[in-house]
């Protein structure tokens, strides 16, 4: 599906309940902020996401998606922190007044290999599950059916809805609206452009909103679902224990003052 | 199944009624055609049957509407969607957007109303195959023809087993193919048990696939009868609705003396066959 | 006000995904003929047609409106030539009344206000909804929002009038005012080309229809020799108008495209 990046495949990463892939996903981002050195976050990568990736085979994609993202924002951080650092005293390389410092580098690699990490565990996230999935695990443990309705039909109805803008733009210009003149900052000249859409959105949500009431959805009955989403015993108390992981990791540093 | 008796409407802030005086009934298991020019009051009149009337479009409803022996404007919504089921022309927007298979789609009323998920099965792989979409479930609605589209839509009502389904013109939007996909299956239907109300301009798939056919004109319904007799009325140009070209031609050539005339005049190809070999012998 | 010469030569064209839509079409139409496209969806018959106001260009061959080559235009420019009607008047409709949604054509094809007025006006008339033209244009019908939409092409008076699917959702009277007007531009002198899937339409109003499958053209002639080539029309998936059929299970020669034409071969036969 166009709309979203998920990645099918039949991999034990991806049978997991979605909710247990979130609960691991967090209590990563928390550890890994919570104990703030670089070797925590590279080991997290090296021991949890790497291996997850490989087992769900989607790493060449994690691998490509993730240097998309990262690369920019490494480089410039290094670049940044390098010479800026305030507490950088040991220069490396010098050129004129500016000074490329150990302790900018070591700074950068502290924040940098906890963004890498965040960035990535997320990316595996969205890969290995599917947003249907996900919500459907969240209502079945209290979320709105109408939140969820929301969000779901969001990512559904973007491909149709710039299906829709592309056609009213077509419409215009075939009605010698030339682009580029109109758009000079005046609102009346967006008003062929935006009123349509606007409009058609309207329209589109009542009549969508009537079709759906008369499917039940403004029923207060317990839902049920068709086609529920694996769960295990294993699973929940994975998800039980990471609350605990996570506190340990913020308590941990604390205590043994290693901060 | 259906009784309107003296039934009466206007759209809120309207400076007109848009039905008055209607009459109506409908027998169990029955396929009824509605047609009627543009802005005659079909949806109006779907829409009552339904119950949207009054109870999402507001305005001042007056007589009754009985549906399998309830009063659809004393029931609440829900109540009343439980015994109509209203299908629409645009396929698009009676597709949920919240699910992601054909499969998950047709039971999302079934899961909203908490039925068991064994029942759910069920009912779901029975209605696929009424509607003979069951090579679809696994694909995605948005990836289907809307023809395909509408057969999901209608697939969603028939799943809830409403006694009765309303159609508001479901071909209006599609091409010939889709359009056959659609009147196909409405025998089907009322084989498993429903009382339908069709309302179209299709006039010779019409006189196909009805059992009876009633036409709205001038804010009320001036004729309901046997589909040939109705559909072959000289009348069907002052009520804004196009004959076929059999009747026309029928018509024509007796007007002009080529053919003796008088009977009623043909509405399909096999009545327009059988009435130019009575007069005009090959 | 006169037609101009549409011309394709070898186009072919593909979509940015790679799908092949147009496989060698050479087309000529002549200034104020009527041609009607056929043809399954998928057939290619709208991306043939968009050609004509530069909405795609070929990816190779060429399309020539008048003595211009579209892929030398914008479409804005085309717009002054040629004149489409698409199939959502909510894609189009924008104004507050329905007559200032009708004069922005004209406005942008450098009409003063009293001009645009007039044609905007004149439109109206021709589809029949003149005495609308103050009104909020959702607070009409879908039909008659289509017949604004067509209105505010007509006003454009373009030399090519391109029709998509202008009868559908369309009721009787609504298809007999979409053949008056393509018989009142077409006396004109200008060119109308509409794609259709009304056949019973397409016979009665078109003496020229091209069959399309699979982007290419299969048959191209007047509606009596192309309803009578069997293969090409089941290839199409078209059913014949329904007097052709008539005709042809009668067991008669000719092909009548009207209901006098019938009536005419009616009255031939039994003269035998």
């Amino acid at each position: 599906m166009a709309s979203t990046l998920y990645m099918d495949r039949k991999s034990p990463v991806h049978r997991l309940n979605p909710v247990t892939k979130l609960v691991i996903l967090i209590t990563v981002i928390v550890i890994v902020f919570a104990i703030p050195f670089w070797w925590v976050a590279a080991g997290v990568v090296a021991v949890v996401i790497v291996p997850a990736a490989v087992v769900s085979r989607c790493g060449g994609r994690l691998a490509r998606l993730g240097l998309t993202i990262l690369l920019p924002i490494v480089v410039v951080l290094f670049i940044v922190q390098g010479l800026t650092f305030p507490g950088g005293r040991t220069a490396l390389w010098e050129w004129g007044p500016l000074a490329l410092t150990t302790e900018g580098l070591l700074f950068a690699l502290g924040i940098g290999s906890r963004i890498v990490c965040l960035v990535l565990a997320s990316i595996l996230f969205v890969l290995t599950t599917h947003p249907g999935d996900l919500l459907s695990a969240l209502t079945e443990r209290g979320m709105s059916p109408k939140f969820s309705y929301i969000i779901s039909s969001t990512l559904q109805l973007i491909p149709a809805f710039r299906d829709r803008a592309d056609g009213i733009l077509l419409a215009q210009q075939a009605r010698g609206l030339a682009i580029g003149k109109g758009l000079r900052g005046r609102v009346g000249a967006m008003m062929p452009l935006l009123a349509p859409l606007v409009l058609g959105m309207f329209t589109d949500v009542e009549e969508r909103a009537t079709a759906m009431e008369a499917r039940g959805f403004g029923s207060t009955a317990r839902r049920t679902a068709l086609t529920p989403v694996p769960d295990s015993t294993a699973q929940r108390i994975v998800r039980w224990s990471m609350p605990l992981v996570a506190a340990a990791a913020i308590v941990l540093p604390l205590v043994t003052g290693a901060l | 199944m259906i009784t309107l008796t003296d039934i009466g409407y206007a759209y809120p802030d309207a400076e007109h009624f848009a039905l008055e005086k209607v009459d109506l009934h409908v027998e169990h298991g029955e396929i009824l055609g509605v047609v009627g020019a543009s802005g005659a009051g079909k949806t109006t009149l779907a829409k009552i049957i339904a119950g949207f009337i009054p109870h999402v479009d507001g305005g001042e409803l007056t007589g009754t509407v009985v549906v399998d022996g309830a009063d659809v404007a004393e029931l609440s919504l829900s109540d009343a969607v439980s015994k109509v089921g209203l299908v629409i022309q645009n396929p698009f927007n009676q597709i949920s957007g919240a699910k992601y298979t054909v499969r998950d789609e047709i039971a999302f009323g079934l899961e909203n109303l908490g039925v068991p998920r064994e029942e759910m099965v069920e009912r779901v792989a029975a209605a696929a195959d009424l509607l003979r979409i069951s090579h679809l479930m696994d694909s995605s609605p948005y990836a289907l023809s809307g023809g395909q589209q509408q057969l999901v839509a209608i697939a969603s009502m028939v799943v809830l087993r409403t006694p009765v389904l309303v159609m508001d013109e479901p071909t209006s939007q599609l091409d010939p193919a889709g359009t056959r996909m659609v009147f196909d299956v409405l025998s089907a239907l009322r084989d498993a048990g429903s009382t339908i109300v069709v309302l179209e301009h299709k006039v010779e798939l019409l006189r196909e696939h009805c059992d009876r056919v009633a036409v709205i004109a001038g804010e009320t319904i001036v004729a309901v009868g046997e589909p040939r007799e109705i559909l072959a009325d000289e009348r069907m140009p002052e009520w804004g609705i196009g004959a076929t070209r059999f009747t026309e031609a029928a018509r024509a050539a007796a007007g002009r003396g080529v053919v003796a005339g008088g009977g009623t005049l043909p509405v399909s190809l096999d009545e327009a066959v059988a009435f130019f070999q009575e007069d005009v012998p090959a | 006000m006169s037609g101009v010469d549409l011309r394709f030569d070898d186009v072919h064209f593909a979509y940015p995904s790679g799908t092949q839509a147009l496989r060698g079409v050479s087309l000529a139409i002549g200034a104020g003929e009527r041609v009607a496209i056929v043809g399954q969806n998928g057939a290619g018959k709208t991306t043939l047609v968009r050609h004509l106001n530069r909405i795609f260009v070929p990816t190779s061959g060429t399309v020539t409106v008048g003595d211009r080559s579209t892929a030398g235009s914008t479409i804005a420019e085309m717009a002054a030539l040629v004149g489409y009607v698409f199939q959502n008047p909510d894609e189009q409709i924008f104004a507050r009344t329905v007559i200032s949604d009708v004069m922005f054509g004209p406005k942008n094809l450098g009409c003063d206000e009293a001009e645009s007025r007039d044609r905007a006006l004149a439109a109206l008339t021709t589809v029949g909804l003149a005495e609308h033209a103050d009104a909020h244009p959702h607070q009409l019908s879908l039909s008659e929002r289509k017949r604004v939409a067509l209105a505010g092409v007509l006003a454009m008076r373009t030399p090519v009038l391109v029709l998509d699917e202008p009868t559908t959702g369309q009721d009787a009277r609504g298809v007999e005012m979409i053949s008056r007007v393509v018989a009142e531009v077409s006396a004109e002198g200008r060119t109308v080309v509409a794609i259709t899937h009304d056949m019973d339409f397409c016979a009665e109003q078109f003496e020229r229809v091209v069959v399309m499958t699979q982007g290419e053209v299969r048959a191209d002639a007047a509606p009596e020799e192309v309803f009578a080539q069997r293969e090409v029309i089941d290839a199409a998936r078209v059913e014949p108008p329904q007097l052709m059929r008539l005709a042809a299970q009668l067991g008669w020669g000719s092909r009548p495209r009207t209901v006098d034409a019938f009536v005419d071969a009616a009255a031939g036969e039994r003269a035998r």
